[in-house]
C-alpha cells in the first residue's frame, strides 16, 4: 500500500474532499472490466466482490499477477491507486457508466439533434414514396383467362381437297391483283407529279416570281378535317330512338 | 421537251419549233421563237395570255362496293377467322341449352330435381332470333341517288361514291365549249389568287368554300386562239390548273345548264380530246382504278 508519487497536489485535494479524481472513471471501467475478465478467467463473479470489498481505502494496487492475469498486459503500478473504497459493478452489456461528472445540456443541442431525426426519418419516407408511375395496361395485349378454359377450342374443320385448293388459288390471284392495283396507284401518282412538274417549269418560263410564289409551301391547309366515307347515306328525316347513354370505357390514370 | 410541246398546240398552228430559250425576267415572253429557223425568219416575241384555272373536286362521300375479286376474297378471310376463333360466351350459352333441353327430354327426367322450373328461360337461340328479326327490321338510306336514276349531272346529290368534278360552258370565240372555270391572270396576283378568284366570281359569297391543295399548279394547257380572235401580241393562253376540295356549299348562282358535276369516265362527254388528255394527267377516280 503506498500511494503513488505521481499525484498532483490537486489531486490530493480532492481526494480529500471525497471526489473522485478526474482520470479515475476510465480507471474504474478498466478496473471492472479487468475484473470481471478476471472473474472469467477464474470462474466466479463473487470472487470478484470479495477482492473489491477487501480493497482498502487508502490503496489498492494490482499488481500484474496476483489476482488477475489481464489480457490487457501487465500495468504499472502508479496507474491503478484508489484510494477510496469502490463498489464493484457488474456491468450489463452495452451499458456505460453514469457520468455524472459532466452535467447533460438540454436545452440547444436536443431540439437540433431531434429536427434532424425528425428530417432523415422524413427523407426515407419520401424515398420510399418515390415510386414509378404504374404502367397502365394495354387491355388488348392481355389475354383474359376465361379465354384459356379448354371448352372454348373449336373442332378443326374437315375440309375436302376441292376446298382447300380453291383457298390455295384464290389466295394466289389475290396477290397478283393487289399488285396490278399498287402499279395502277403508283402510275397514277406518277402521272400527278409529272403533270405539276411540267406545269410549274412551264410557270417559270413565263415569270420567276410567279414561279417562286408557286413553290411556297401552302400555310393554311393543315389541320384539315375530312370527313370518312359510310356505306350508305344518311337517313332523312330519322328519329333517333330515346336513351341514356353510358360510357363505360376504363380510363386509367398515373 | 420539243415533242411534248408539239402534241399540246391545236392543229392550227404548224410553224417549226426550235428549243425553248428562257427569256429575261421583265418581259413575259414566249418561248416559242424559233433559234433553228431558216434564214430569213424573225424571232417573234409574242404574247401569251395567262390563265388561272380552278379543279373544283367534291370528294366521295360513300365508300365503293367490293368488285366480285375484293368480295370472293373477303369472304374467305371471314371464314378462315371463324374457323380459326374461339367460342364466345353466346356460343356456349347456346350448347348449353341444347344441352339442358336434352337432359329434360330423357327418359330419366325428374322434373322436381330441377331447380329454376318456375322462371321462364330466354334461350341464346331466341335471342339471336329476335336479333336478326331486328336487323331485317331496320332499312338504310338507298346509296343510289333520285339524280342517278334520272341522270341528272348539275346537281352535288350524284354519285355518292366518286369524286365530282366542276365543269362550266364558256364562249371562247364563236363557240361555246366545255372547261374547267378559267379566268385571266391580273398583274400583281399569283397563279393560285387567280384561281380563287375564279371560284367566287362562280358562285356569290361564300357559296362554295373550298381548300385549295397547294400553291403549285396541277396541270398545264396551253391553246391558240382561233384566227378571228388573234390580236398582234396576244397568240393564245396558258392556262394553269389548282387543285381545291370542296368543304361546303354548292353552285346555285349560275344557269342550270352551264355546269355538270362529272366523274373522271363522264368528262370525255364534255372535253375537246387535247384539253381532255391533259386534264386527265391529274384527274382520278376509284372507278377507273379498281373496276
Amino acid at each position: 500500500m503506498c500511494f503513488s508519487d505521481g499525484r498532483t497536489a490537486r489531486q490530493q485535494a480532492d481526494e480529500e474532499a471525497g471526489n473522485w479524481p478526474k482520470n479515475f472513471k476510465f480507471d474504474i471501467l478498466l478496473f471492472c472490466g479487468l475484473l470481471r475478465r478476471g472473474c472469467d478467467l477464474v470462474g466466479e463473479r463473487g470472487r470478484a466482490r470479495e477482492i473489491g470489498k477487501g480493497v482498502d481505502k487508502e490503496a489498492a494496487t494490482l499488481h500484474g499477477g496476483h489476482v488477475l492475469d489481464s489480457p490487457a498486459g501487465h500495468r504499472p503500478d502508479s496507474s491503478f491507486s484508489v484510494e477510496c473504497f469502490c463498489t464493484i459493478l457488474s456491468l450489463a452489456d452495452g451499458e456505460s457508466l453514469p457520468m455524472r461528472a459532466e452535467p447533460k445540456k438540454k436545452k440547444k443541442v436536443d431540439p437540433r439533434r431531434e429536427q434532424a431525426v425528425r428530417d432523415r426519418l422524413r427523407k426515407r419516407l419520401k424515398k420510399l414514396e418515390r415510386v414509378p408511375p404504374e404502367l397502365i395496361p394495354i387491355e388488348d395485349f392481355i389475354t383474359r383467362t376465361k379465354f384459356l378454359d379448354e371448352s372454348r377450342i373449336r373442332d378443326p374443320p374437315k375440309l375436302p381437297v376441292e376446298e382447300t385448293e380453291r383457298r390455295a388459288l384464290l389466295m394466289k390471284k389475290w396477290s397478283r391483283y393487289k399488285q396490278k392495283e399498287h402499279e395502277k396507284e403508283a402510275e397514277m401518282i406518277e402521272s400527278m407529279i409529272e403533270a405539276q412538274q411540267q406545269a410549274l417549269q412551264e410557270l417559270r418560263l413565263e415569270s420567276e416570281e410567279l414561279y417562286q410564289a408557286a413553290i411556297k409551301r401552302n400555310q393554311g391547309l393543315f389541320p384539315l378535317e375530312l370527313q370518312g366515307c359510310r356505306f350508305t347515306p344518311p337517313i332523312a328525316n330519322y328519329e333517333a330512338p330515346n336513351g341514356k347513354y353510358r360510357d363505360i370505357t376504363k380510363v386509367y390514370t398515373q | 421537251m420539243a415533242a411534248a410541246t408539239l402534241r399540246r398546240l391545236p392543229a392550227l398552228g404548224g410553224r417549226a419549233l426550235g428549243a425553248g430559250g428562257r427569256q429575261g425576267t421583265g418581259r413575259p415572253g414566249s418561248w416559242l421563237h424559233s433559234v433553228a429557223g431558216g434564214p430569213g425568219h424573225t424571232p417573234r416575241l409574242e404574247d401569251w395570255q395567262r390563265c388561272g384555272a380552278v379543279c373544283l373536286q367534291r370528294a366521295a362521300t360513300l365508300s365503293r362496293e367490293k368488285n366480285p375479286m375484293e368480295s370472293a376474297f373477303a369472304q374467305l378471310l371471314e371464314q378462315v377467322e371463324l374457323e380459326k376463333s374461339l367460342y364466345s360466351d353466346h356460343e356456349l350459352q347456346v350448347f348449353e341449352d341444347e344441352e339442358k333441353i336434352r337432359w329434360r327430354q330423357a327418359e330419366d327426367y325428374d322434373s322436381e330435381e330441377e331447380e329454376d322450373v318456375g322462371q321462364d328461360i330466354v334461350t341464346a337461340q331466341d335471342l339471336e332470333d329476335m336479333w336478326e328479326q331486328k336487323l331485317r327490321q331496320f332499312r338504310a338510306a338507298d346509296r343510289e341517288q333520285e339524280a342517278d336514276k334520272k341522270d341528272d349531272r348539275s346537281t352535288l346529290n350524284r354519285r355518292l361514291d366518286e369524286k365530282l368534278t366542276l365543269l362550266v360552258k364558256e364562249k371562247v370565240g364563236d363557240e361555246e365549249i366545255w372547261l374547267l372555270p378559267q379566268s385571266e391572270w391580273k398583274p400583281g396576283e399569283t397563279m393560285r389568287q387567280t384561281a380563287e378568284r375564279t371560284l367566287s366570281a362562280l358562285s356569290g359569297r361564300n357559296e362554295l368554300q373550298a381548300a385549295f391543295l397547294g400553291n403549285a399548279p396541277a396541270g398545264f394547257y396551253k391553246y391558240k386562239y382561233p384566227k378571228a380572235m388573234r390580236t398582234s401580241d396576244t397568240l393564245g393562253a396558258k392556262v394553269f390548273f389548282f387543285k381545291a376540295l370542296l368543304v361546303n356549299g354548292d353552285l346555285k348562282a349560275r344557269r342550270k345548264g352551264d355546269y355538270v358535276w362529272v366523274t373522271k369516265s363522264e368528262l370525255k362527254d364534255y372535253l375537246k380530246p387535247k384539253y381532255l388528255r391533259q386534264v386527265n394527267r391529274f384527274i382520278f377516280d376509284t372507278a377507273a382504278m379498281y373496276p
